[in-house]
This record gives C-alpha cells, structure tokens and sequence, in this order.
C-alpha cells in the first residue's frame, strides 16, 4: 500500500487537500504535479522528460545522439523572430469568423468603364480582388489593373489628410471656403474623367443647376472619344461598339488590342478563345487579321499580323471598306501585297455576318467610322457587334478652354475630380501655372498629384473598396461599388464632397440610392450579384449601308509617334503601384520605366541599341527617353508609353520613366507623323525581366499552323527528344505509387492557343501570394520575385528574315510541379519534398538557403529572398504603427523572410482550403473546387486546374488533347504543369 | 624504375651544405626563436595579411546583417563567387594532403623539407574554404540543420543531397588533416621546448609537445599513430575533392552533369595546392635562408607535379567538349558553345592559357629551375584554377535550358571583399605560422640527413 502510492498511485486526498489550499490562480499539467509526486519532480529537472538516459542507448543510438549533439548544444537559442503585440476581439462583430474569410460584389471604376469584381475580406480587411463570374464584363476573370487595384487601398503614399497650400488642414475648413468662394464665383470649372457613375454625373448635373457658372471640363488622357465621333459621322450619334467574338469567324483588329487593354477585354478574350479551342472533333478555328503599328498581346495570337504605321491604318480600312464592298474608292492597296488583300477580301466575304472588325481607340474617327461601314455591309452588325448609345456625358470645356478662361480670370474657382491634368495633359505646364490664378482650386484625387501640387487645396479621395458608389460597364450594365472597410484615412466620397459643396450634405450611400429608387429587397439583390437590372444602354439601329468618309494614309515624313497608354501603369494613374511597375511589360519585358520603342530596322538606321537616351521631337516639343528596341513595331514607327516621368505622386511614382505628355495635345493625343529621333549620347540603364528572347532552336513552345495540325497533331519537331519513356528507370517508383493511390493529384494545363501574354495572372499570383516588389535595382539584377512569368520568344515569321515583324510567342511558366522534381534530392535540408497530392513543397521554416534547388531546377521557377524584401516592404510604411502594407497580405500565405527560397506553390492555401470544405462533407473535392489565382485571372481560361487522377476532371480531359506536351519533357522531370502546343491558322491564300 | 623513385637524391642532395644535426636545428628552430631576427618582407606580409582580414571582417558583418543579395548573386545564378572559392580554396588544401600522406607513403624523401609547410597551408586553405558554404546560405544561423544532431523534430540532413556529404567529407578532412600536422608537430614542439629562453613560450611548447621525451617507445608509437593517419588521409586526398564535385556533377544541369568530374577535380586540386605550396614557398626559403632545405631538387618535382596534374585537367577539358559533341545532347553543345563564343568566352580562353598552355612551359629542366619563371606560373595556375570554377559555376548557370531565363552575373565588391579577405586570412595565417612554429619538420629532416650522411661519407672515404 505504501509502495504504491508512492511511486504510481496518485493519493487523491491530498490532491483534494492541496488544491483546496490554494488561493487565486493556479495551473497545473497534471494531478501527478498537484500531488507533488517524486516522479514529477523528476519530470520537471529533467530536461528532455521522455529521452532515456545515455547509459539505456544501444551502440547505434549513442553515436547518433554523441554525432553532434554536444558539440551544438545551446545553438538552438540563436534564432530571433520580431516581437509582436496581438489584441483580441473583446467583442466580436458579427459575421466575421475569424480564419474564414468574407466575399463581398463590388465593381472596380475604370477610364469611364468599370468591372465586376468579388472582394474578399479577411477579419474585416480586403485582400483580394477576383472577377465577379455573374457580371458580364468579368465572367469570373479580370485584368491587371483589378488585380492590382488592392495594393492602392493600402498604399502608405496615398493622401491622408485634406491640406491647404501643403499644410495638414481639415475638411471643414475646405468646405467653408468653398462655401464662400463658390456663389461669387465668376466661373466655377469641375474638372473629371470619363466618369463611370450615374450618381456622379447626376451631383454634377445638379451642381450645374445650383452654381449656373459651372462649367464640366472633361479630360481623359486616354480616352475613347475617337470612338464615339467615328460613330458619330457613321450613325449620326455617339455610340460604342459592343463587340461578341464568340459569333465571329475572321476577325480583323486594326490597332486594336481587344484581347488585353481594350474597354471590354476580359469578356473579349474569353470569346475569343471559345473559337481558338482546338481538339480532335473540333478543328475549325478562327482567324485573325491583326494590322497594328506596335505590337500587342492579340498581336501575338494573330494568324495574320501585319505592321503598319498608325498614319496608314485610315487608308488601309479604305481599301478594306473597297474590298468589302463598302466603298467605291480604293484605299492604300501598297500597304500589303496582293494575296493578303485577295485572302483577307475573301475571308472577310465568305464570313459575312461571322466577320468581326475592330478598330482601336487611337485610331481615327473616318477609321471607326469606315469599320461601322464595313460591318454593316457584311452583316455583321447584330451578330458579331451591336452599337450601344455611349453615356451621355456633359462637357462644357475643352482643358485648353479652361486653361485660357484660367489665364484670363473667368474662372476663378476650379476643382479637379480625380483628374490629374498638370500631368496627363500637353497643356500641364500652363495649366499648372494658371491654377495658381484661382480664387479656390482643389484637387479631389487618391495621391497627391501634380495637379494636387499645383492647387491650393488637397483633397484625399477614397479607395472605391472605402466608398459607396455605381458604375456603368462598356455596355450599360450596372453595378453597385460597395465598400469593405471603413475609409483608413480622413477621406470624403466624391459623393458627399459635391452635396457638400452645394450645401447640403449626404451620405454616399444616400446618394447612390436616390439615383437608383429601388426598395431594399432588389437593393440588397443588386449587391449580392454585383449588377443592377437595369436596362442596359440603347442598342443603335445600323443600316445596311453606312457612309463613311474616305479614308486616307497621311505621310510619314521621318518618324511617327505612336502614343499609347502604358499595358502595366495605363495613363498613369497606377504610377504607385509597385506590382504594376514589377510587372514586366508584354514584349519587352521591361519594368519600372517606359522608353523609346524603335522598331528593328530603325534602330540599326539610327545606329541606337538598348538603353541609348534618345530624343524624340515631334513638332515643337521633344522628350527624351532611353531606346529600346521592338521588333514587331511598324517600320518608321516610335512607339511611347505614357504614365511615367511623374513629378509628385507617390514615392514609386516619383522618378520612374519619362514623361510622354509633353508631346501630346487635344487635338492629337496619340502621337503623330514627322518626328526626329536623335541620339543623345547619354546611356541609361533600364531593367528588364528577360534577356534572350529567342527559343535558340530548342523545343521550348511546340507551334505549328492548322494544317501541320492535321498532318502531326501534336506538333512536336521532328529533331525532339519529347517526353522520357515513363517505364525507362532503372528505379522502382512502386512506393510512390502506393503512396499516391487513391489521393487526389493536382495538374495543370495551359492552352497556349489562348494565352496572349496579358499578365493578369502574374499580378493575381502576386496578389494571392503575398509575392514582395524588389525594385528596379533588384530586378536589374535579375532577383524579381514573380511566381508566374510569361516568357517571351521572337521567331522569324516565314519569308521575312529583317526582324522587323517576327512571331510573337509568349508561354506562361510557373513551378512545373514535376513528378521526377530536380530540386528535390539535392536539398540538403529536406526544405523541399513532394507530397502525396503531387505537390513540390517548399518548407520555409525548414530553408537555410543554399539556392541549389534553383541551380538544379531547369525551368528556373524557384524564387530567392536575397535580401529581406518583406522588411524593405515593411520600412515603406511610413507609419510605424499602422502597418498599412501588411493589411494586405493573404493570411493563409506565410510570408517569407529573407535567405529562404520560394515558389509557386499550385496556391495549395486554396487546395486545402477546399479540402476543409471537402473533408467536412466525407468526400474528394471536386473538379473545380480548386481554383488557382492565376487560373481565376485569367480572362481567356487557358489555364486550367484539377485532379489529373480523376480520367473525367477537366484537366484530365484538356491533357489527353494531343497537344498537350512537357515542357522539356526529355529530362524526365514529368512535370504536372504541361502545355497545348499553338495552333494557328493562316490564310492558306496568303503569301507569308 | 624503383631505384630512382626511392632514391631521388641520388643525383643531387635534398640538402644542401655541409650540415650538422645542430645546424639543421638551428637553421630551423632558430626562426622560431629569434623574434627579432624577422626579415622585413615577414611585416609587409602580414600587414597586407591582416589588413584584408579586416576587409573579411567586414564583408562577414554586412553579410549577415543584409543578406546575400549584397553579393552579385541571381536567379538564374544562384552560386557565383561563394561556390567558386569554396571549391578553389578547398582544391589548394590538397598537396599538403597529398604530400604528407601519399607521399609518406612512397616513402619520398624529399617531402620532409615541405610537407609541414604544406600542411598548414591545407589546414588554412580549409578554414577559408569552411567560410563559403557557412555563409553562402540565405539564413546562416540556421546552416547547423546541414549537420546530423538529434532534435525533437526528429529532422535530419536529406542524405541525397551532396551538399550533406559535403559536409561530411569537409568537416572529416579538416580533422584528420588537424590531427596529422599536430602529430608530426608533437617532436619539434619538443626540441622548441627544450630550446626557446622565453618563459611564456617554453610553457606553451612544453604543453603542446604533451610531455614528449623522445623515448624509443614514444618514437616507436609517434611512427605506428603517423603512419595510420596518413593511411587515414589517403583515401581524403581523392574522395574530398571527388565529393566536391558531386555538387555538380549530381545535378542535370549542363556544364555540371559530367562522369569526368571526380578525377578531373582531384587533378585540378592537387595542381592548385602546389602551385600555391610553390607560390609560398619560393619566396619563404629565400626570405628565411633555407634554400639548403628546400632545394631546387623539390622545386623541380613540385612543378614536374604541376605539370602532371596541368595536363590531367586539361585532358578534363578535352574530354568535356568531346562529349558536348559526342552526346548531341543541344543543351550540352550549346553549353560548350557558350563558353567559347559567349559573353564570359574571354574568361574561357584565359582559362585555356592558365591552365593548358603556359604550364607547358614546365617541359623544360631550364624552365623548372627557374625560380622567377616558377614562381609566376604557379600564380598563373592558381588564377587558371579559379577560372575553372567560375567557367563551371556561373557560366554554366547563366545560360541554362530556357533561354527565357537566361541572365548575365555581375561580382558585386562583396564578393571581391569575401574572396580578397580570404586570401588575407590565408596570408596571415600562414605568416604568423611560419613565425611560431618551426616551418619545417626538424625531426624529419635530422632523420633525412642521418640517412644521407653515411652515404656521402663513404663517398668521401672512397676518393680519400
């Protein structure tokens, strides 16, 4: 008895004793402490309690622990992780679970137009943004600019306060003083963008009415208007095409990037690849003509492409129009050799009602208009476009207008909406300087802008994840902008801030409501879709036959400049985004800097190789930019950029570029003929993501044109090794396949048939990822850290060895995921291993950072911290106690510290997150469960994911499609991710 | 045949002079002794010496506190100038193996008069070497969990990974290479004690020398514990750097993936230790007055050893573009390709000049007495031996399969600062060696001249 209760019985009594003993908190592991039994006082001294003692090990056992254990003893202690405060909920808010995030619709305004999108909020803050799969011009996907839109809302540079003449002041104080500037006013000027919000074009209609001086003054750097007046001469109205792609047969897109840029692209591109998808029962692919002074992402899916300079595009759609029968004068027949214009002539005939022409915004109204013609006259209108009434916009003013009426004092009061003129406009410096002529000038904008620099007032505008609105789509659709947070900073809506200058305050929400009198039941309906219902724009009745003006080519004396908005900064406006700098623009792979685009043979003529400051005179005005060359531009043409050179607006913004605005004008935004390029003798250093832009003869991208198809269906070259024999091993892989059995696999496709480059995935993958902006430096040195790259190769096109208009391919890689994965064995920390799903893991914690996973890996996927990219992010956020930035980052995505390496992980957060969902049901997750952030992005579906066990998952089904292939296969890495080889389809009539 | 390779001296003595017991002491012993008596290219050595330790210093410290990313490092070239140095001072760590043990156990008599020298020159070489891969890795206070310790994770190295036998085959060369040169050490630290007037220093070498009284039985036991250890060093001298060349010749990557890299590598290694050896050694005998020691004789064979092991690395080159042609293998051609057309093609062909071309100037008896032209080809042989490994390592890294990814690589004056403060570390190291411990086995050489002795006193009985 007393044996027992000393060495194993637990004397309940006196635990009973003991615990009735004590006053206050006590804890305790276990009743063995309370009891105070000598075995838990042993317990307690020893140090590692459930190790046997040195003299119990076996021979084997003792080398093990005497290896290294003494000799290391302590080093364990040396780590220092950052301290850090959490505060709980005291009372938690309804609704929000914490680890359970939260989607709310919203719609992201854009240029005039807007997108659906679907926010996702985690413990009340937004994180990420995907497209709204019930909203037309989203269908689930979306673009960079959406992608990227988030990282603005925690941008630690975008304007916080109201101030006056730089000072902090208050918004109390702006409105008092406008309060009493406004009624004595001798003109009031309110300066906006194509605005995308009835609401908001409503509040300036009654501003008009309550201040009769007021004047609207529309400015949109890159704007459509060329668009509309084309529609204009053609139907007599302004209109907006709203163009299916899924109907057409050939398509012809005259500078028109409808795949990536243009308004619409999203649901565009999606079309577009339903009639690129080809299979053993469906062969019959579409045709696109592309005709387009610089390259675009829809360039490179062109079956046709042909350069021409901007000058010429107006002539060429004459002769179109001729050919189609739309005209009876010819056009510039030299602009292409015969056989193009007999086999485009005939396609563009035999398509009719299935034929498609689109004309891009930079091109000319006579051009839009010779479209309109040509499309009615092939019947395709109805089918293949529609034209929709374009919004009714007030403009009272032209900037130029505003500038003299600035000059001159009759107006006297000016307020810019969220428009940026001092920058984005040939006008800025005169305009910059007549503000300062004002009695009252204010700037309305997310940054503190030039605009904002030039005015006397500063007003912080919100995010549109902060603030009630609505915005109209491209055509007509509506959808309500609900906010996720709280405004972080002391902003006012643009709907409040104009009831309140017409004193009578509101709330935003108020506002959007009294636009749209709908009762709660249909309200809260439109919120949860993310559309309105209601009726969309007016459809515009074509006739059969249009008269449109002759169209001509103008000559191009020296140079032409071609204008375009940036594909990753737009206009500017995202000059502060830092994914969107890092994102390596299509083509030329560049980031954080525009640049002086010259086509190949210019170059060589100029004597001009990458990274030559150059100077661009076009009329009076010249800027000077670095030279980079690109073949695929038009001949004579110069290709520039706009959104960079910013002088104020953020600390990314700043310095980054040139600015192209000075050569543009009202009259003229795109650019124009005459131009000079000199070289400067001055080098600068520009930064690129990619080097080599050729495939050096190597299987990389398996292309090949339809009726190589037919004949070789899986397009692999005669000279490639192709996959390895899975059967040649000398090693069993019988463990793995047990190991495997049963569990779901996860595979990728990627249909290079529909891929153009368009980098919405990269800036999802970011997004998603928590994937760190390195800087130009960084990236100079080749350390970007995306996890998905679109890799770019030239290839001769046929029969034209100048270079001056090459193939275009482009190939989306993340981590292969491989079977056989080459990083694997040489991990000397087991940092890196495979899962049973298939999954090449990377263990963070376990890295030490020897960078041989990288060396060993062929496809070069792997990422590396090299230096502590998360801290530098971190030293960004200018308040140290509100870590804005970090707000951002996914929760269910560890961020990386510096020295570990990283990489695409098939956003296994996701996959687990299904499983979650999955498990609590009893069952697999099912095919599309899953969707990965780039595959969520990507407007045109070429990527899909799934279970490549399951024979019927969709991925399954896309990987026994005889094009699918490994990418370097012959290494016997068995990659999961594998391609669809492109498939074009040229004209057979047509000469190369 | 085996005459002449067990008596090389033959023709010429391996020392020089009419010597005593007490003169070769003497000669020996007295550096050590005589502080005062230090040339003064000694103090210009080791000033530059620890004046780029500091450089070291330095470049550790911003190392660790920013990452790798101050060096020039990159995706696609994850390795550069830490892998190459590691690789380069590991290499010249190899005559002082080879000749301590494989040489003692040919029983070449002419190693005496080098191999303690070498062999501190091994164990420097290693800890510089040691420094690269500890400090090469993106989190170095973790780099321990490369090591096999018991932990409550129950994690281990990843035993295929040739990084883990790295640091096996490392961390055991640096102990037997340690224990060997401290044994052989144990005698003369001895004779020091027995010599030296200075108190503090007649302590420390009475500690160090471990109560050696040079009783026949402690002879007999140093012999048996020498003798195993350098049996024990043997296999070292070819599998450390065979391992290291697992480190690429593991991976698929082309430039890496090659059978040829174990002997090539060991060749390579063994032509960099003694071009390094000769190097340090040309200078020092002169410097110190030990030309009757180390005589033109061991100048001669060291560099006829440069210049076997020179053409057994260039055969290695030979070998690499035949079986670029011979594999049709795209990716290896191009690979090949690229290092004679490519943007580091200058480093390629300098490489071919280093290391094949002008150490054939070593065909010559001349040549190879020839102490000014010897002295320079060795430095030649030590840049040629450090192109190879950046011809392998960047090189082969920056243009890989994708040429999407190819990159350039860039040294950043970090890495110039590592690799510089290394050869300061060595330099200092080896200066302050040769200033406290006797630089040359006296015992050793004692024993060489008994042997030698008799015979040229029978010589001189005869003409007498």
């Amino acid at each position: 008895m007393e044996e027992t209760k000393t060495q194993t019985g637990l004397d309940i009594e006196e635990i009973r004793r003991r615990l009735r003993g004590e006053r206050g908190q006590r804890y305790w592991r276990s009743l063995e402490e309370v009891a105070e039994t000598p075995e838990f006082q042993q317990f307690l001294e020893d140090e590692f309690p459930n190790r046997s003692s040195l003299l119990d090990l076996d021979r084997r056992s003792f080398l093990k622990v005497m290896g290294a254990s003494l000799a290391l003893a302590g080093l364990s202690g040396c780590r220092f992780l950052p301290k850090e405060k959490i505060v709980p909920y005291v009372k938690a808010p309804e609704e929000v679970v914490p680890g359970k995030p939260t989607y709310y619709a919203t719609a992201m305004p854009f240029a005039g137009s807007s997108i659906g999108l679907i926010a996702k909020a985690v413990m009340g803050r937004p994180i990420k943004l995907e497209g709204n799969e019930s909203h037309p011009w989203s269908l689930g996907a979306s673009d960079v600019f959406s992608q990227a839109a988030i990282l603005a809302l925690y941008d630690p540079d975008r304007g916080t306060t109201v101030k006056n003449r730089g000072f902090v002041a208050t918004w109390e104080e702006f409105l008092a003083e406008a309060r009493k500037v406004l009624p004595q006013a001798k003109g009031v000027r309110l300066v906006v963008g194509d605005v995308a919000s009835p609401t908001l074009e409503r509040q300036l209609a009654e501003f008009q009415a309550i201040y009769p001086n007021a004047k609207i003054v529309r400015h949109e750097p890159v704007s459509r208007a060329n668009v509309r007046e084309g529609a204009k001469i053609a139907l007599g109205r302004e209109a907006l095409p709203v163009h299916d792609f899924s109907k057409a047969r050939v398509v012809l897109a005259v500078d028109a990037d409808f795949l990536a840029s243009m308004p619409g692209s999203v649901r565009y591109a999606r079309e577009f690849a339903g009639t690129r998808r080809v299979d053993e029962e469906n062969q019959s692919l579409s045709r696109l003509y592309c005709v387009e002074p610089a390259p675009t992402p829809t360039g490179i899916l062109a079956d046709h492409r042909l350069p021409i300079a901007q000058a010429d595009l107006e002539g060429f759609l004459q002769h179109v129009a001729y050919l189609a029968g739309a005209a009876s004068q010819p056009g510039a027949a030299n602009l292409a050799p015969e056989s193009f214009w007999n086999g485009l002539a005939k396609d563009l005939r035999s398509a009719g009602a299935q034929a498609a022409v689109v004309v891009g915004d930079a091109c000319t109204p006579a051009a839009h208009a010779l479209a309109i013609a040509i499309q009615a006259k092939l019947g395709s209108v109805g089918s293949t476009v529609r034209y929709v009434a374009a919004p009714a916009v007030r403009s009272d003013q032209r900037l130029s207008a505003l500038v003299t009426d600035l000059e001159s004092g009759a107006a006297d009061a000016v307020l810019f909406l969220q428009a940026n003129p001092v920058y984005s406009s040939g006008l800025g410096e005169r305009l910059g300087k007549a503000i300062g002529k004002a009695k009252l000038s204010a700037c309305f904008d997310l940054y503190e802008t030039e605009t904002a620099a030039a005015c006397s007032w500063y007003l912080p505008a919100p995010h549109f994840l902060e603030d009630w609105s609505d915005a109209r789509a491209l055509d007509g659709t509506v959808s309500i902008v609900q906010p996720l947070v709280e405004p972080l900073h002391d902003t006012l809506s643009v709907h409040s801030l104009l009831p309140a200058l017409m004193n009578r305050p509101s709330e935003p929400l108020a506002e959007v409501r009294k636009t749209w009198a709908v009762d709660d039941k249909t309200w809260r309906t439109w919120l949860n879709e993310g559309v309105a219902s209601v009726p969309k724009a007016a459809e515009l009745p074509v006739p059969a036959t249009v008269q449109a003006p002759v169209g001509r080519s103008r000559r191009v004396d020296g140079f032409e400049v071609a204008i375009r908005p940036d594909p990753t900064v737009w206009d500017g406006t995202f000059a502060n985004n830092g994914w969107l700098q890092e994102l390596p623009k299509p083509f030329t792979k560049l980031t954080w800097d525009n640049a002086v685009h010259l086509s190949f043979s210019a170059a060589e003529s100029l004597k001009v190789s990458n990274g030559d400051v150059v100077r661009v005179t076009l009329g009076e005005r010249s800027v000077e930019g670095p030279a980079w060359i690109l073949p695929g531009l038009a001949k004579n043409t110069v290709l520039l950029h706009l959104g960079y050179g910013r002088r104020a607006g953020g600390r990314v913004a700043e310095g980054a570029g040139f600015d192209v605005y000075p050569l543009t004008s009202e009259d003229s935004p795109w650019g124009g003929v005459g131009a000079r390029v000199e070289k400067t003798g001055k080098r600068a250093v520009l930064a690129s993501a990619q080097m080599h832009f050729s495939m050096e003869g190597r299987d990389i991208v398996r292309m090949g044109t339809m009726e190589e198809y037919r004949r070789n269906p899986s397009l692999k070259p005669e000279h490639a090794h192709g996959e390895a024999p899975r059967d040649l091993t000398l090693y069993s892989d019988e463990e793995k396949r047990r190991e495997q059995e049963g569990v779901q696999q996860w595979g990728m496709a990627i249909d290079l048939n529909l891929c153009m480059g368009c980098n919405a995935c990269v800036t999802a993958c970011q997004a998603e990822n928590n994937i760190p902006v390195v800087g130009k430096d960084q990236v100079q040195r080749g350390r970007e850290m995306h996890w998905i790259r679109i890799d770019h190769y030239y290839g001769p096109r046929a029969g034209d060895g100048s270079g001056d208009n090459p193939t275009h391919v482009v190939q989306p890689i993340n981590c292969m995921q491989c079977e056989n994965a080459p990083c694997e064995p040489v991990c000397p920390v087991a940092a890196t291993v495979h899962s049973h799903e298939g999954l090449n893991q990377m263990v963070y914690n376990r890295c030490v950072g020897t960078r041989y996973c990288s060396n060993n890996c062929p496809y070069k996927v792997r990422r590396f911290n090299y230096l502590n990219y998360q801290f530098a992010q971190k030293n960004f956020d200018r308040k140290e106690d509100i870590p804005l930035l970090k707000l951002l980052n996914n929760p269910d995505v560890t961020v990386r510290g510096r020295g570990v390496m990283e990489k695409c992980t098939y956003c296994v957060q996701r996959i687990n997150a299904a499983r979650i969902e999955a498990k609590k049901k009893g069952r697999d997750i099912r095919d599309g469960e899953v969707v990965t952030a780039c595959q969520q992005a990507c407007p045109s579906q070429a990527i899909v994911f799934g279970d490549v066990s399951d024979p019927n998952s969709r991925v399954s089904q896309i990987k026994r499609n005889q094009r699918n292939y490994a990418l370097l296969g012959e290494l016997n890495t068995r990659p999961r991710t594998t391609y669809l080889a492109r498939v074009t389809n040229p004209n057979p009539e047509i000469e190369a | 045949m085996a005459e002449t390779l067990t008596k090389p001296h033959d023709e010429e003595p391996l020392i020089e002079g009419n010597q005593t017991y007490a003169s070769l002491t003497e000669t020996v012993a007295g550096v050590v002794q005589r502080q005062k008596d230090h040339p003064k290219a000694w103090f210009v050595a080791f000033v530059l010496g620890f004046g780029l330790v500091n450089v070291l210093l330095l470049s550790i410290t911003y190392l660790v506190y920013m990452g790798i990313g101050i060096w020039g490092n990159n995706q696609p070239v994850a390795w550069s100038f830490d892998i190459i140095n590691f690789v380069w001072w590991i290499g010249i760590g190899h005559a002082g193996t080879l000749i301590s043990a494989i040489l003692l156990l040919m029983r070449q008599e002419w190693r005496t008069s080098i191999n303690r020298f070498a062999e501190a020159m091994t164990i420097f070489a290693v800890m510089c070497a040691g420094m690269y891969p500890l400090l090469h890795t993106g989190r170095p206070w973790v780099a321990y969990w490369l090591l096999p310790y018991p932990n409550i994770l129950a994690m281990w190295p990843q035993p295929r990974s040739p990084l883990v036998w790295d640091v096996f085959a490392v961390s055991t060369y640096m102990t037997v290479s340690i224990l060997f040169w401290y044994t052989g050490l144990v005698p003369d630290l001895a004779t020091l004690r027995e010599r030296v007037k200075n108190r503090f220093a007649k302590v420390l070498a009475g500690m160090g020398s471990l109560g050696w009284r040079g009783s026949a039985k402690h002879w007999m036991r140093y012999e048996q514990a020498y003798i195993i250890l350098a049996g024990l060093s043997t296999p070292l001298v070819l599998s450390v750097h065979t391992i290291v060349s697992f480190d690429f010749a593991v991976s698929i990557l082309p430039g890496w993936q090659a059978t040829i890299f174990p002997p090539y590598f060991v060749a390579g290694a063994v032509y960099a230790g003694f071009a390094m050896v000769l190097t340090f050694m040309i200078p020092m005998r002169r410097w110190y007055r030990i030309e009757h020691l180390v005589t033109m004789n061991h100048i001669d064979w060291m560099a006829k050893i440069m210049l076997t092991t020179g053409l057994i690395v260039f055969y290695g080159y030979i070998v690499e573009v035949f079986y670029a042609w011979y594999s049709a293998n795209p990716y290896e051609q191009f690979m090949m390709w690229n290092r004679w057309h490519g943007p580091y093609a200058p480093a390629y062909w300098l490489l071919i000049l280093c290391n094949g071309v002008i150490p054939q100037l070593l065909w010559s008896k001349k040549n190879r007495r020839n102490l000014k032209l010897v002295f320079a080809v060795s430095l030649v042989v030590s840049l040629g031996m450090w192109l190879e490994r950046f011809i392998i390592i960047p090189v082969s890294l920056h243009r890989d399969f994708l040429p999407s990814s190819w990159g350039m690589y860039y040294p950043t004056i970090w890495d110039f600062g590592m690799f510089f403060g290394t050869i300061g570390f060595f330099v200092m190291m080896m200066f302050l060696f040769v200033r406290f411990i006797p630089m040359i086995s006296i015992f050793e050489v004692r024993e060489l001249w008994s042997r030698i002795r008799p015979q040229r006193a029978e010589v001189k009985e005869v003409e007498a």
